[in-house]
């Protein structure tokens, strides 16, 4: 009960809302650390995902090896990574850390992807080819829209991964919610290693919600039990 | 490749054998009187990290030359093992680190050796333990520049590097700030300000302190004193010329006991050795096993012929 008391202190401490080290910072950092790992690894995820899923070919080749990012520990890709960015003058800390974080976030995505593709109804795929529909068409204004709900999943696992994985940065120099639990561990400091653990917790049940809603709302109309519409978007 | 490498190792045991036999009658170093009783065994351990292991068996090996007989149980473990094993006669000889052991005795430890040394005899005497000469080199916390920083700025101490704090970026542990001869220590003796020069957080010792620091994403990094990559990348370790950190070099402490039946042979080849080890030399032995990957035997071997003492 006490230990409570002295993590909800440090959170009533004012020194911890103000200044480089304050929660504002460190979460905002954490945010954008999370944020451009996602992104990057969307950019790579999503294209290999799409050829996969929609041809059906090179899935096994392509998961294999995007599952690799999941076998990896991130703390062994930020201790591989870093010699060589260092050398590339590439500074300390952040570069390593969103390529570990980037390696973990594309598994997820690229399973979900193809996995969400490959289960579209194939006698929808049939009806819009029978329509006239090309390859890229098809994926599209068909398989996509369908697939987009379990492919948002895989976004949701890689976000709340990324979040989690982003504290290993700080062992670096790097900023974000890490920092307070690597050098709350470093000082022997456990109320602040505890708020900085509780802080990343309460970012990554954000980011669940966030997905969680998205998810609801990339659900395609015309699969939504209780409604009825013809979706808008096939219209064109 | 098998087969070479145990034939590698058989001609070291039989070279380490042959060096054992031929220069127990033909030292020109001095020799227990010929009617004394034969020589003790002497079990030496270590601590659980390579130099402590690499100085053990160095000792190891010039104990051998000598003519004793010894067992070896080098990673022996922590201080919290070590010590009480050496106490109860388990082991009867440990290199040990002044300054720490001293404290971890309850003693006091400053930067002056003799000193501490002094200091830890009189905690030894009363657990029958016996300290022979410190080491010249020592393994504590220090601060390295790489040479262009060196060269350039002109710096070979802490009071150097002092003048010019900040317009270097700094490596040092997240705790720094907390600790009394960290931050602290740093202001209150050199009056450099660790919350007014850049810094960058990365563990002590590491080798990503190592790394960064010679890549040039730090100028100056919170290293310890013997670490191999110091030697590695021809790092420039700055003098603690006003003393903040407590002496921690090192020292063969053994059983009283041992040291009794031992004499002035176990004296001076342990003191012999001791005289070699030099900051530079712990540095460079760490290098070789750890670094370069050799085989830790071989290692202190060759390190005992490029003195002359085998």
């Amino acid at each position: 009960m006490e230990f409570i008391g002295e993590v909800a202190a440090w959170f009533g401490d004012p020194a911890h809302w103000a200044g480089r080290d304050g929660i504002p910072v460190r979460l905002l950092e954490h945010v954008e650390l999370s944020g451009a790992a996602l992104l990057a690894g969307l950019l790579i995820a999503v294209p290999i995902g799409l050829v996969i899923g929609h041809t059906g070919r090179g899935a096994l080749v392509a998961i294999s090896i995007a599952n690799i990012g999941r076998a990896l520990p991130s703390v062994g890709v930020l201790g591989m990574v870093l010699p060589l960015t260092l050398r590339a003058g590439w500074g300390l800390g952040l570069v390593p850390t969103l390529i570990a974080l980037t390696v973990l976030a594309i598994p997820p995505v690229v399973s979900n992807l193809h996995t969400g593709l490959r289960e579209v109804d194939r006698d929808l795929v049939e009806a819009g080819r029978g329509m006239g529909m090309s390859g890229p068409q098809l994926l599209w204004r068909v398989e996509l829209p369908i697939a987009l709900p379990v492919a948002l999943a895989g976004v949701r696992t890689a976000a709340v991964q990324v979040i989690a994985t982003a504290t290993i940065g700080a062992i670096l120099s790097t900023g974000g919610l890490g920092r307070y639990i690597i050098d709350g561990i470093a000082a022997q400091n456990q109320p602040k290693m505890v708020a900085g653990a509780l802080l990343v917790m309460l970012l990554a049940l954000a980011s669940e919600g966030l997905f969680a809603g998205l998810q609801r709302l990339a659900r395609p109309p015309g699969l939504r039990a209780s409604d009825a519409r013809v979706p808008a978007a096939s219209a064109a | 490749m098998r087969q070479f490498r145990m034939l590698a190792v058989g001609a070291t045991l039989l070279a380490v054998v042959i060096t054992a036999c031929t220069s127990g009658d033909g030292s020109p170093s001095s020799q227990p009187s010929p009617s004394s009783e034969p020589l003790p065994t002497v079990i030496v351990g270590s601590a659980n990290f390579t130099e402590s292991a690499v100085v053990g068996e160095i000792y190891a090996q010039a104990l051998e030359a000598a003519g004793f007989t010894v067992e070896r149980h080098l990673y022996f473990g922590t201080r919290e093992t070590s010590q009480p094993a050496l106490e109860s006669g388990q082991l009867t000889l440990m290199p040990e680190y002044i300054g720490a052991l001293a404290v971890a005795l309850g003693g006091e430890a400053s930067s002056d050796a003799q000193a501490t040394h002094d200091t830890l005899q009189a905690l030894l005497d009363a657990k029958d333990l016996t300290a022979f000469n410190f080491t010249p080199g020592a393994d504590s916390d220090g601060f390295a520049v790489r040479s262009e920083t060196a060269d350039q700025y002109d710096l070979a101490t802490l009071s150097d590097v002092a003048e010019v704090a900040d317009q270097l970026t700094w490596g040092l542990p997240p705790e720094c700030s907390e600790r009394p001869l960290c931050g602290p220590g740093l202001l209150e003796v050199y009056g450099i300000d660790i919350s007014a020069v850049p810094v960058e957080n990365l563990n002590a010792c590491s080798a990503a302190m190592a790394e960064a620091l010679d890549a040039g994403a730090i100028d100056v990094a919170r290293v310890c004193t013997t670490q191999p990559q110091i030697a590695q990348f021809n790092f420039v370790l700055l003098a603690d010329d006003q003393g903040l950190n407590p002496a921690q070099n090192m020292v063969p402490v053994v059983t009283s006991a041992l040291a009794e039946a031992g004499g002035a042979t176990l004296a001076d080849t342990l003191n012999a050795v001791s005289a070699t080890l030099t900051t530079d030399a712990l540095t460079v032995l760490q290098l070789e096993v750890d670094v370069n990957l050799q085989d830790l035997e071989a290692v202190a071997h060759q390190w005992l012929v490029d003195q002359g003492l085998l």
